[in-house]
């Protein structure tokens, strides 16, 4: 039986939101004092970890530019600076004392050809590493590799928006033909339109929803064309031109397949 | 691709990841003693992924260079502080990335009320990673991604939002103009949910 402390049914829900470094600065402390009495918070904690870790090594990768291994090797050889964080980019001062600079470059030609004969081995071991990883992925196919890619692209896509400092929001309800039905639209003149919505009714055959966005021009410009899963919902983010009026409202209507230039079908969803 | 391949095999050696455990934890010993090749063992062998996790926090290529020499600059600084019973050093260096990030996310934002949060993570993560920690194969990524694609929408938001972007509940809650108990409730549920479906996974 783990030992739960009194304030645990107060501050219990919080280990999720602590887990995923969610709770705000006060919170956090609240909670770790408590963490530190509460052994079910403490497994819980443990368990959560890993899913949360695991987030930090799912994004795409890319190598770093070979620059940056030198910049960081060259801070770390220069022993008698700390190692600063570089707030700015590294300037180059140069000094009047000539000889003294001429000894100093020196010794950073003596230090870098020892540091050369080790970083030699080091991106062996690299390579090598690579290629393990390489034989890993082998038994994923060239397809599922491409698919994984653009889900992977898409969905950052999908998050920037609403990461984006200029976000608009707009709640689309249910219009008579689909009561039940909403939305919510995301959109970021930077990184496009977001949209969800649930409760949407199955559509006929050869017909697909289509998203409008609603300016103070007369005329909705078509933003894109979505399917719903069979549970009626959907999650699809759509490019908008950069040159986009500034949207007042969203609506969805269901349209011929494909889409249509401009609006013919009844409205399902209307937001403001 | 298969050159590559039947030339590993002839070589007949491939890395065995539980070395780099040691080899990490070589690497901080020695950088303690000030050895900078030590450093760039370390360097050569997470600088992509220390990279590749500032680029998706920061979406920038130039700031995501800066927190890469500031997480191997701290490594430097603090390896004789850093012990084997904190973890491993590769989940160290993860965790180093995002609160560079972050901080660098938060200073763009420039909201004075984060100011407690930026230097209270500049230190050693409290709860150390297990001590055998190691990063997760291309199939547990897999996975891992699979999951989060099927959570619902805003459930998947409201996670990234915290991990990516390092937003507080109350700000996700403000940025979707929900309720907070709401906000709340969906992070409970994805992280629930991804539980479940990777369990035995990672």
């Amino acid at each position: 039986m783990a030992i739960t402390p009194p304030n645990h049914a107060a501050l219990g829900d919080q280990v999720e939101l602590y887990v995923l470094d969610a709770l705000t600065e006060p919170e956090r402390r609240a909670f770790e004092a408590h963490l530190s009495t509460c052994e079910e918070c403490r497994a819980q904690v443990d368990s959560l970890r890993p899913i949360v870790d695991s987030l930090g090594q799912i994004v795409p990768q890319h190598d770093p530019p070979a620059a940056l291994r030198s910049r960081v090797l060259a801070a770390a050889a220069a022993p008698a600076r700390a190692f600063e964080p570089p707030v700015a980019r590294p300037r180059l001062v140069v000094h009047v004392v000539i000889p003294w600079l001429a000894a100093a470059a020196m010794l950073v030609v003596a230090v870098g050809s020892a540091i050369y004969a080790t970083t030699l081995s080091s991106r062996v071991n690299a390579l090598e590493r690579r290629l393990a990883e390489a034989i890993a992925r082998a038994d994923v196919s060239d397809r599922q590799v491409a698919e994984l890619r653009r889900t992977a692209a898409s969905a950052q896509s999908q998050v920037a928006v609403l990461a984006a400092p200029d976000l608009l929001r707009i709640v689309l309800t249910g219009q008579p033909v689909a009561p039940r039905s909403s939305g919510r639209a995301f959109w970021s003149r930077s990184q496009g339109l977001m949209f969800t919505a649930s409760n949407l009714p199955p559509l006929p055959t050869g017909r697909t929803y289509q998203v409008w966005v609603l300016t103070r021009q007369p005329a909705p410009i078509g933003a894109g064309v979505f399917k719903p899963d069979a549970a009626g919902r959907v999650a699809e983010w759509f490019a908008t031109p950069a040159d986009l009026p500034q949207p007042v409202g969203m609506a969805v209507t269901v349209e011929p397949d494909g889409g249509v230039p401009s609006p013919t079908g009844a409205m399902y969803l209307v937001g403001q | 691709m298969w050159i590559f391949l039947s030339a590993a095999g002839g070589a007949g050696r491939l890395p065995r990841w539980t070395d780099d455990r040691e080899s990490d934890q070589q690497a901080l010993e020695r950088m303690a003693r000030g050895d900078a090749d030590a450093l760039a063992d370390l360097y050569d062998r997470h600088a992509a992924r220390v990279y590749s996790l500032a680029v998706r926090i920061v979406r920038d290529a130039s700031d995501a260079e800066d927190v890469v020499q500031e997480v191997f600059a701290q490594a430097w600084r603090q390896a004789s502080r850093y012990s084997a019973s904190r973890g491993a050093v590769a989940a160290w260096l993860l965790t180093l990335a995002r609160s560079r990030a972050i901080d660098r996310l938060r200073a763009r934002r420039a909201r004075p009320d984060q100011q407690v949060a930026e230097t209270a993570a500049t230190e050693l993560p409290d709860l150390a990673p297990p001590v055998d920690w190691q990063y997760l194969s291309a199939e547990q990524i897999r996975l891992v991604r699979a999951a989060l694609e099927q959570l619902p929408f805003l459930q998947r938001v409201a996670i990234e939002l915290a991990y990516f972007d390092g937003l507080t509940h109350v700000e996700i809650a403000a940025r979707l103009e929900e309720p907070l108990g709401t906000v709340k409730t969906r992070i409970r549920a994805a992280l629930t949910k991804l539980r479940e479906s990777l369990v035995g996974a990672v």
